[in-house]
């Protein structure tokens, strides 16, 4: 089974996603994994820091409202505390009258510090001032995206855009907010212009692709990955996603040298070690995805899609022995998912089990009958 | 589901998040470095494996090398165009059709082509009729149209053809799966045929009939005949295009279905001997959960004489029949690995063909699939049970984005070892153009066995390498297999969903040697179907099994086709008939066809 997450189309609804989720539960760990991996080291985002500073103000304030002080005084309290810090807020704009480009100097260190309230309230007093500027809105609606307000960062940056509709950045910015809500149409439309623009910046021809995968243009996906390793041939996850993109087109081998390439350049990433050996077990190499799968398993052992192509592909190299304990392993870990059982029910055959192999095919039949009646679209028209 | 979606939707916030800390874009572009310079080229598509230069599968199209397959349709006088509704194909009925068959109506010795035709809503509703295409061989590479007499008036929406002598007179005949009615035409020895379907009992009214095929399930000497039905609608309340969960593709509207659709029961007839059939579907529990069913193939997988039944179901699990010998069925295709994916999904299920790739002795499975989905080659591990062998043997990966129909065995070059032919093609209009690296017109699979090179049970796809018309692209479905022209070598004809079929010449250069068995049943059914052939020559034996109706809505030359490589004769034939009969024959010359009668051995030979 392909680990395809990334071809999954927004416009879809429940009912066309199907295909059981169990296995979507394992691309979803494989996809934060990925994350994980690719984000390692950038901390956490901004936006959450700043959550983290105002709950002792928020905590605060319950508990005085939970004390036997009258409740007007904590409302008095709160109004006070919310005025004093509007008032500060606005009082060096007020005071010092800067000019725009002290704004957006102002806005911008906020912005790298982190100070993502201060920085949306001293944007809208920018555009309210000066409605004109696209890069206040621009500056706006990335405040509002590192804020997670999705929707008004994707009004501002669309402002923004269309004042100024020659600035990559301002694309590349609304675009990030597109992938974000899971539009990877307009997305991509945002990516495409960002990179006519300014076509040297690595990342956004890697997310385009990245949005062309997600909506299922794999050939055009293929050429920006491309595009993305020419322009930066040390791309962390490069030539993964690339590999991935043969993958779902069915070109393996392409796709095996791809993440065998990325393994070489990036060091030993779960994420790719598993793909790797999916791949190489897709390809009928069952020994050697076997040896990447059994890292796999010690790299990411929660990781119950892990173990359970471990045993299919143990399965199929006709290790029926060592196939038994990886795949009870997985029905273990994710006991919902009908894959091991099925293929738990046939290794319990082989190894003349005939008992065991028929309550684990009965346990297959009844999982199959749990999902939704939409779970079993075929594999392929389920895209 | 909500998970994921949750999960994606995180990852990218997360991701977004992540590089607005960096300031997004705006803070990012000022600390990337200049572009680097490229990355060193990366490996390109793996090294086709070396091939023995003698081979005839070897050769590449070139003045040098002439394709090894020719389009000769024009040339042969197939001038027939398969209308299947519009081209837009915004219903489900409209992405189907296309059924095919070579057999010898006559009895002339030739084999002839019958072409079902579709309709359209329009014409459907109107009661305006498509009949079917008779094209009669005249032995010297071209075809006559003989429709106008041939009796084959068959007036609906016709979809798939079943052949086989229903009632022993040693001539065939003629059943025409449709929309919402099917057609027996009895074979009147004249070169005209009356449809003879109200007497039989097989009109099937209600469905939607598919592929069908003809295999005696109980030996009793008669041919039973079952019908794959696929989806229950009313041609006069078609679900709308595009509207709907189960009429998007990839996020495109496209034609609904079949999910989110009534499925329609398969259906098995039991021939009666005296011209009558009776559906023992309900009997013999067949389809009771209404699959949507595809393909039909009657096999004997654990060769114990008695006749077992595989159907492709399409967005369903197939269904495996196992035959108890004593008139009824087990159903057993999650048992046997033959109902679902490797990971346990439901497939769409479209073609199916069987034959002993391996030459281990033993019958295995070839089924097409949707896009974005592997084929299937299960083989027959001998104990009840398949193992998909499509990664290992080749044709997992690069067949991955196309959609497969119509797919046989046969042996193209006679090396001995069967090859497979696959038709593709989507049944969405809408996905040409997409860019999502599929198409609706797709070339067609040529898959050559490399068993000859002593790789057992790999396989390389050499169709681009077979010449022009096998590089092109089809809106492919029917595929059927059958010497033409009575030369030893297995040709290729293939419908084009509204277009002309394909009609392949068979032209590998200096292919091996070969041996044709027609049988005879006297006890068995009067074709010999389910009858298992052994074949011994230099010391290694085949194996096959005698059928005609297979693949896609389509039905085979009922000869059996050996080829033998560089062996010049047969050391020794083994026929074991559906009446329990055992014919033992040979030694016999290469290059013939043998008329085996059930009981008496060799009756004629032919060269």
């Amino acid at each position: 089974m392909r680990c395809d997450w990334l071809r999954k189309d927004d416009t879809m609804t429940d009912d066309r996603m199907t295909n059981g989720t169990m296995r979507n539960q394992g691309a979803c760990r494989r996809l934060k994994g990925a994350f994980r991996e690719y984000f390692r080291g950038s901390g956490l985002p901004a936006a959450a820091k700043a959550v983290h500073r105002d709950r002792p103000v928020i905590a605060a304030l319950k508990r005085r409202a939970n004390q036997s002080l009258a409740l007007v005084v904590v409302i008095a309290s709160t109004v006070i505390t919310a005025s004093l810090c509007l008032l500060s807020a606005a009082a060096p704009a007020q005071a010092q009258n800067p000019t725009p480009a002290q704004t957006r100097q102002q806005m911008l260190e906020e912005l790298d510090s982190g100070q993502l309230r201060d920085a949306v309230l001293l944007g809208q007093q920018a555009v309210s001032r000066w409605p004109r500027d696209a890069e206040f809105r621009h500056y706006l609606g990335v405040a509002y995206f590192k804020t997670g307000d999705l929707e008004q960062a994707q009004e501002q940056l669309t402002r923004a855009r269309d004042l100024n509709p020659k600035d990559s950045a301002t694309h590349f910015d609304l675009a990030l907010v597109f992938l974000s809500q899971q539009d990877y149409v307009r997305g991509a439309d945002e990516l495409e212009a960002a990179t006519k623009l300014d076509p040297t910046k690595a990342l956004a021809h890697m997310l385009l692709g990245r949005a062309y995968l997600n909506s299922n243009r794999s050939l055009q996906a293929i050429e920006e990955f491309k595009t993305t390793l020419k322009l930066d041939p040390a791309m962390k996850l490069g030539h993964y996603h690339l590999g991935f993109a043969y993958f779902s087109l069915g070109r393996n081998d392409e796709a095996i040298g791809e993440y065998k390439e990325e393994l070489r350049q990036s060091g030993e990433s779960p994420v790719v070690v598993f793909e790797l050996g999916h791949a190489l077990l897709e390809s009928g190499k069952y020994e050697a995805a076997v040896t990447y799968l059994l890292r796999a398993t010690e790299l990411d052992a929660p990781n119950p899609d892990v173990w359970y192509h471990l045993g299919k592909a143990q399965a199929l190299a006709g290790q029926a022995a060592q196939a038994e304990p990886s795949l009870r392993k997985a029905v273990e870990l994710n006991p919902k998912d009908p894959r091991p059982h099925y293929q738990l029910a046939r290794v319990l055959e082989k190894l003349g089990k005939t008992d065991e192999a028929r309550a684990e095919r009965v346990r297959f039949a009844e999982l199959k009958k749990a999902q939704p009646a939409t779970a079993g679209m075929a594999t392929g028209r389920d895209q | 589901m909500r998970k994921l979606r949750v999960a994606v939707a995180a990852a990218f916030l997360l991701a977004a998040l992540s590089m607005g800390i960096n300031g997004g874009w705006i803070l990012w572009a000022n600390a990337q470095t200049a572009p680097k310079p490229p990355a060193p080229a990366t490996k390109g598509p793996a090294a086709k494996p070396a091939r023995s230069a003698q081979k005839p599968g070897d050769a590449k199209t070139s003045a040098a090398n002439p394709p090894l397959f020719v389009d000769v349709t024009r040339a042969a006088g197939i001038d027939f165009h398969l209308n299947c509704g519009s081209r837009e194909k915004l219903y489900i009925v409209e992405t189907q059709c296309g059924g095919a068959a070579a057999f010898d109506y006559d009895n002339d010795g030739w084999m002839d082509i019958l072409l079902v035709d579709g309709s359209s809503i329009e014409d459907y509703l109107a009661g305006k009729c498509h009949p079917p295409r008779l094209y009669h061989n005249n032995h010297d590479g071209t075809f006559t149209d003989v429709s106008a007499k041939s009796g084959l008036n068959f007036c609906g929406w016709g979809y798939g053809v079943a052949i086989g002598d229903y009632d022993n007179d040693g001539w065939e005949d003629v059943y025409i799966t449709g929309f919402h009615g099917s057609a027996l035409y009895h074979n009147n020895h004249d070169g005209t045929f009356t449809d003879v379907t109200a007497k039989a009992g097989v009109a099937n009214p209600t469905e939607w009939g598919t592929s069908a095929a003809f295999g005696d399930y109980d030996n009793d000497g008669y041919l039973d005949l079952v019908v794959a039905d696929y989806v229950d609608v009313d041609m006069k309340n078609l679900p709308p295009f595009g509207i709907g969960p189960f009429c998007q593709y990839r996020g495109i509207p496209v034609n609904c279905g079949p999910r989110g659709l009534k499925g329609a029961r398969d259906r098995l007839f039991h021939n009666n001997g005296d011209g009558t059939f009776t559906d023992v579907t309900e009997k013999l529990n067949i389809d009771p959960d209404r699959y949507y069913g595809l393909g039909v193939l009657w096999l004997d997988y654990d060769k114990d004489g008695c006749l077992d039944l595989y159907i492709a179901d399409d967005s369903s699990p197939s269904l495996l029949y196992h035959n108890n010998c004593k008139g009824g069925f087990t159903e057993v295709g999650a048992e046997a690995g033959v109902a679902y994916s490797s990971d346990g999904h439901e497939q769409a299920g479209m073609g199916i063909d069987s034959a002993d790739y391996d030459r281990d002795g033993w019958p295995d499975i070839v089924k097409t699939n949707f896009s974005d989905d592997t084929k299937n080659l299960y083989h027959n591990d001998h104990n009840g049970e398949f193992t998909d062998m499509a990664g290992e043997a080749g044709i997992g990966a690069i067949g991955y984005p196309y959609l497969g129909f119509g797919v046989k065995f046969f042996d193209f070059d006679n090396d001995g070892w069967p090859d497979i032919f696959m038709a593709n093609g989507h049944v969405d209009a809408q996905v040409e153009g997409q860019s999502f690296g599929i198409g609706y017109a797709e070339r067609p699979f040529l898959f050559h066995n490399l068993g000859y090179q002593s790789k057992i049970g790999k396989f390389e796809e050499m169709a681009e390498k077979a010449g022009p018309a096998l590089s092109k692209k089809y809106i492919g479905r029917a595929a059927l297999t059958a010497d033409f022209w009575n030369r030893g070598r297995q040709d290729l004809l293939f419908t084009n969903m509204d277009g002309s079929p394909v009609l392949l010449r068979n032209e590998v250069p200096s292919p091996g040697h070969w041996l044709r068995i027609k049988t005879i049943g006297s006890k068995s059914n009067r074709d010999g179907f389910g009858a298992r052939i052994e074949l011994t020559a230099e010391g290694s034996t085949r194996y096959a099994e005698v059928r005609a109706g297979s693949s896609f809505e389509s039905s085979s030359d009922p000869r059996t086709h050996f080829g033998l490589g560089a062996a010049t004769k047969v050391e020794a034939i083994v026929i074991r008939w559906p009446s329990g009969q055992v014919d033992k024959l040979g030694p016999e010359a290469a290059d013939q066809e043998l008329v085996v009668r059930e009981g008496s051995g060799v009756i004629e030979r032919k060269h």
